[in-house]
């Protein structure tokens, strides 16, 4: 056993840099110098940074701007991580294990999800046209008016979400199909038995006993919100008039639009704090919420 | 009882079909959209189906942008950091569960704190950190910076703890180094696992466009949504020609398609794990 105590944990070091390396190149590293600029003024090209200290956080925190993004930030996520929980839920109940086209049905409804959000946003960009596009179409046919869209300060944001919500749905699914799939039978028949109808066993049985699965995907698809970036730059950039600029798209515009580096780091911490709160506040509800069988 | 079970039976299915469509739709359209003509795609209301099918705006549109070059930039690209996130997430996970050292408790830390920030909250200061080691505007530069995934050491040490330890440590009495353990007792076993990783880290990477976008400008680096959203703004004029622009996204969709339906059942089984690694 001595071949392991003797420049064991050299051995052990060595195993962990492949991966340490590049993370504290890119990641720990980067999360200093992110807050270092936060204290700084800088515009990217000019050698020097002056010192601020507090200033950036003290402009940011009386920038209408700030707050119509943290607004829009609070709708994105929950106009998307809702849906997309409850729409790939409801799915994963609809479907029976002796269903023939079953297999067929994940397939297609997985899709969205191994694709491009980039090309799709594009796709649909093309299906938010307002004059001939497949949505207007649509609501013309049931006699309803077109709307327009990504054009229109009100809507653009629905239209951002109805694509991030359809990208998402079908993987929320199959992770709520693994657990279904994962329930003891024998609890749901003791549940009839109890007498308890369709509703009952749902929300006293299966919902319970699916709720690690539940904890996961809120947390995994919050997160992936508050970093959406690809099909809000393809569909929106942002705008109309500010409507679907969230957090992490003021970060990016002040960055690498305006290159305003010190406030664009303000920015960034923000970003970072809220995401921090977000996992502790998981963590710490999780406990109380979650069962583990 | 009998009847009401198949209405019930019938009703899932018609939901389920429904449902189905609605996602699948938006690529029918696409793939439909691309065959038809300018005039025609303008129409009002809109064709479900050409009229005349022109083909010949795939070819069009894949001579009117290097859509070989985005592809094999993807591919090579993608690939390389498949290959070093297997090596390294492999060899970190096998410091974080088989071996013994002092700094395990702060790695093990760290890397749960690399999973709590967002990733692309340090795009900023990555950018300038490339920007000193002249990484910028470099295929060096792109693998690099996303050779490692917090995502893939958890996956990876997740499946590690699952390996049974008698096997371990009879390789250990066999007078193995860690090396050899790693290679011929744990990794074999871990198979369908890397393999989950590799393709779901190969589809993120492929498509991956905020990121490269970010830190190339040359054209030639360009991967495949940055390549077709270039296209898009430049030779499909912002949407004055929908038609090539439909055929350009469906052939920068339909290889990740043909890799799903491949490897699906790979995929499927990385949910499963994924799940698993969820329930804690």
């Amino acid at each position: 056993m001595n071949r392991f105590r003797l420049g064991g944990e050299l051995k052990a070091l060595l195993f962990t840099l492949p991966a340490m390396v590049p993370l504290t190149l890119f990641w720990f590293v980067p999360l200093g110098y992110v807050v270092y600029l936060s204290f700084m003024e800088w515009d990217f090209m000019s050698p020097d940074k002056l010192f601020v200290g507090l200033d950036n956080y003290r402009n940011l925190l009386v920038d209408p701007a700030f707050y119509q993004a943290l607004r829009v930030t609070a709708l994105f996520c929950l106009g998307s991580v809702i849906p997309v929980i409850v729409i790939g839920l409801s799915l994963a109940l609809l479907f029976n294990s002796r269903m023939r086209a079953g297999a067929f049905y994940r397939l297609l409804m997985f899709s969205p999800w191994v694709t491009p959000t980039v090309a799709v946003s594009i796709v649909w960009s093309w299906i938010y046209e307002p004059e001939v596009g497949l949505a207007n179409s649509v609501l013309r046919g049931i006699g309803l008016d077109g709307i327009r869209w990504l054009q229109d300060p009100q809507w653009a944001l629905v239209g951002v979400l109805i694509v991030t919500i359809w990208k998402s749905a079908g993987w929320c699914m199959i992770f709520y199909l693994v657990a279904l799939r994962n329930i003891p039978s024998d609890l749901l028949e003791a549940a009839e038995l109890d007498g308890a109808g369709g509703w009952r066993k749902l929300v006293s049985v299966t919902l319970p006993l699916i709720s690690p699965t539940t904890f996961f995907l809120v947390i995994v698809q919050f997160i992936q919100a508050m970093q959406a970036y690809d099909q809000i730059n393809v569909l929106t950039q942002g705008g109309p008039a500010g409507s679907t600029r969230t957090l992490l798209y003021l970060y990016y515009q002040s960055a690498f639009d305006a290159f305003r580096i010190g406030e664009a780091s303000s920015v960034a911490i923000a970003l970072i704090v809220g995401c921090v709160l977000l996992s502790l506040v998981s963590f710490f509800v999780g406990r109380r919420t979650v069962h583990y069988s | 009882m009998r009847a009401a079970n198949r209405l019930a039976a019938m009703l899932r299915n018609l939901l389920l079909a429904a449902a189905a469509i609605a996602m699948a739709f938006p690529f029918y359209w696409m793939a439909t959209s691309a065959l038809k003509t300018n005039d025609e795609i303008w129409q009002f209301p809109p064709t479900l189906w050409p009229q005349e099918a022109l083909w010949s705006n795939f070819a069009d549109a894949w001579q009117a942008a290097p859509f070989a070059r985005y592809m094999f930039n993807s591919v090579f690209v993608a690939g390389t950091i498949v290959v070093l996130q297997i090596l390294n997430s492999g060899m970190m996970a096998y410091a974080l569960t088989h071996m013994r050292f002092r700094l395990k408790g702060a790695f093990t830390a760290l890397v749960l704190v690399g999973y709590m920030v967002p990733a692309t909250a340090v795009y900023l200061p990555g950018y300038v950190i490339l920007g000193k080691l002249n990484l910028l505007n470099t295929y060096a530069g792109l693998i690099v910076s996303n050779s490692v995934s917090v995502f893939s050491i958890f996956l990876i040490r997740q499946a590690f703890l699952q390996v049974s330890h008698e096997l371990v440590e009879a390789g250990k009495v066999d007078g193995a180094s860690h090396l050899r353990i790693l290679w011929t007792i744990i990794a074999p076993l871990t198979r369908s696992s890397f393999a989950v990783l590799a393709l779901i880290a190969f589809i993120e990477q492929y498509n991956n466009y905020f990121w490269p976008m970010l830190i190339t400008k040359d054209p030639d680096l360009q991967l495949v949504s940055a390549g077709l959203r270039s296209f898009f703004v430049e030779g499909g004029a912002y949407g004055l020609k929908w038609p090539l622009i439909m055929a350009a996204s469906a052939f920068t969709i339909a290889p990740l398609l043909a890799l799903f339906l491949v490897g699906q059942r790979t995929i499927m089984r990385s949910v499963d794990l994924a799940a698993g690694a969820s329930k804690g």
